[in-house]
């Protein structure tokens, strides 16, 4: 899986000020608004790819790609929302974004065996463990921008490793979403990187 | 010839077959969102006719035949829905009409649920599968050739 979001050197302290005062307004309210009856869309076709991938061992293309161009959406989104980036997020999708690549490589095929796994033990042997780490993690997360905010507001930029930290945390949080939305069978590694 | 020849399942990409197969499946819709309105799968099914439809005439044909026939299913179980609501909120009686409503919409439901996976099945396979009366009406609508007006006048004229 690719997930990046490319590291800003200088943001603009004006943008900054805005989405923080009036993001809400302009960024979350029209994104968040779409993205429900997307998320609902794609809850429907997650659902329906379980009994898919039952019998045919095969996740549908289209209704994969759906799934990859709503994350890439929700990444795009939470770029902005941490701070990592400026510019406002394109709706839609099939948007590309300079600054966020998010790519999820197809599965020719995927284990029925592993399927069933997850289903019956998947809290137990994904949520649990990556959740309890996920947690601490999403502290660490809020605390870091807290802290760049204000150093974006002052310097004019985020350190570059609060910039990874952040982006390990969403890569991490989205490589668990794709082990448990059955989009890979690669179990997801206790990793930021 | 007034319709267009009908593919054979080896000339049908597996994404396309994939396609037609996740229409008959909208009917999971509503247990998919935690609602069980009977609406919710009708909804769905328009939704994905509408996103699917230009794919190609297979996907087309399937995701309109699983639209069509999802329609007397839906009208049968929203009338049971409005019926046992009016008992809740009136006299908490049912009658034996109601219960044979039920038992019917139920067998309904059964019927058309057992069709589905039918028809999904055959779609996974790239094969035509014709439900009563919306299967003809389904493959007309997908498979017509339409005639394009041939007008000699043309529409866009310069300004003088």
């Amino acid at each position: 899986m690719t997930f990046n979001i490319q590291y800003a050197e200088r943001q603009s302290r004006l943008e900054l000020l805005l989405r923080s005062f009036f993001g809400f307004l302009y960024i979350l309210i029209p994104h968040g608004f779409l993205l429900f009856f997307f998320g609902l869309w794609g809850a429907i076709l997650s659902f329906i790819s379980w009994f898919i991938i039952l019998f045919t061992g095969r996740y549908p293309q289209s209704f994969f790609e759906f799934q990859v161009g709503l994350a890439r959406w929700q990444t795009r989104l939470n770029a902005r929302v941490f701070n990592l980036t400026d510019g406002y997020p394109a709706f839609g999708m099939t948007h590309a974004d300079p600054a966020v690549q998010v790519d999820i490589p197809y599965p020719p095929s995927l284990s029925r065996g592993l399927l069933l796994a997850k289903l019956f033990f998947g809290w137990l042997f994904v949520l649990i463990p990556h959740g309890f780490v996920l947690f601490f993690l999403a502290i660490g997360v809020m605390i870091a921008s807290f802290i760049g905010w204000w150093m974006i507001l002052f310097t004019g930029s985020l350190p570059r490793g609060f910039h990874n930290f952040i982006v390990g945390y969403m890569r991490w949080s989205q490589r668990v979403n794709n082990y448990m939305g059955n989009l890979t069978d690669e179990y997801p590694p206790f990793s930021l990187d | 010839m007034t319709h267009h020849p009908l593919p054979q399942p080896d000339d049908i990409p597996i994404r396309e077959k994939e396609d037609a197969m996740g229409a008959y499946l909208m009917m999971f819709a509503a247990v998919a969102v935690g609602l069980p309105l009977p609406v919710i799968n009708l909804i769905a099914a328009v939704i994905y006719y509408f996103v699917n439809r230009k794919k190609s005439r297979f996907v087309h044909f399937h995701s309109l035949q699983a639209l069509l026939s999802q329609i007397p299913t839906t009208l049968i179980n929203w009338g049971l829905v409005v019926w046992a609501l009016w008992i809740v909120f009136t006299d908490l009686t049912l009658t034996p009409e109601f219960w044979s409503y039920a038992i019917l919409a139920a067998v309904a439901t059964v019927f058309y649920f057992v069709v589905s996976m039918i028809a999904a099945y055959k779609a996974r396979q790239g094969k035509m599968y014709y439900f009563l009366l919306f299967g003809k009406l389904a493959y007309d609508i997908a498979y017509r050739i339409r005639d394009t007006p041939q007008s000699s006048e043309p529409v866009n004229k310069p300004p003088f």
